[in-house]
């Protein structure tokens, strides 16, 4: 059985930190969505959300997070992903997104950029 | 699910369609990921094949569903050869628009289709919103 959904957030200096597990799709993208956009506007520095725990992605969880990325840029601020499943990465690149979100393996790497 | 066989390949196929009718709900769509990884699996497609399958008939019922949120998508699964066939159709009662936010998710749905099946198409009335897709198992060379 697949992780339950789930949104945990944390702050670690000026860094945002969104973790989400479990199946992003028509049913979990609006409380996705409210997450996502609520650390958004709370934050002065860079959002990163954690995708590592996260079974399935589909187009509206998509969406979710080309809104997130319009949010961050209207307010200056840098929206960064941390994906390592094969099988989330390949969504990003038939889509087309791995140009235009900043991807990395590990949440380290991503606060680190 | 009825009328499962063993094909020659140990395989078993579906000698008849499994047919599933679902109120358009969000959270039910996952029952017709299930049917589908089930389907798949049954066909003899790998772990990879099973997953594009799941995420492909869940951008299916999202493009026919069209931001509905009322009637019920009647989904149908086939096996045909090597290929399992699904077709969602969702009779329409009254429009009550898109209900998420629009950043270009049809044209994501659309391109994950294009990548994951061998065919898919989409038709759309008054009355009636129907999709359907074709995906073949591809088979793995021995090394």
């Amino acid at each position: 059985m697949d992780e339950a959904f789930a949104v945990d957030e944390r702050e670690d200096h000026d860094v945002v930190h969104v973790a989400v597990r479990g199946e992003l799709d028509v049913a979990t993208a609006p409380t996705l969505r409210e997450h996502l956009y609520a650390a958004a506007d709370r934050s002065s520095g860079p959002v990163v959300v954690d995708l590592l725990a996260v079974t399935f992605i589909d187009s509206t969880a998509l969406g979710v997070l080309i809104g997130t990325k319009e949010r961050c840029d209207e307010l200056g601020i840098e929206l960064r992903l941390v994906v390592d499943k094969t099988r989330i990465i390949k969504i990003f690149e038939i889509t087309g997104l791995t140009e235009l979100f900043s991807i990395s393996p590990t949440f380290d790497k991503a606060a680190a950029r | 699910m009825t009328g499962l066989h063993r094909g020659s390949s140990d395989v078993r196929t579906l000698s008849e369609p499994v047919q599933l009718s679902i109120p358009v709900q969000s959270d039910l769509i996952l029952l017709a990921r299930l049917t589908a990884a089930t389907v798949a699996s049954r066909a003899g497609f790998d772990v990879e094949q099973i997953d594009d399958l799941r995420l492909a008939v869940d951008e299916l019922c999202v493009l026919v569903a069209c931001g509905s949120s009322s009637g019920r998508f009647n989904l149908t699964f086939a096996t045909n050869g090597d290929a399992v066939e699904v077709i969602c159709a969702l009779d329409v009662s009254e429009e009550d628009g898109a209900s998420t936010d629009d950043h270009g998710e049809r044209e994501l749905s659309v391109r994950i289709l294009d990548a994951l099946v061998d065919e898919h198409g989409e038709e759309y009335d008054d009355k009636r919103q129907r999709g359907w897709l074709r995906k073949r198992k591809v088979r793995h060379e021995a090394l």
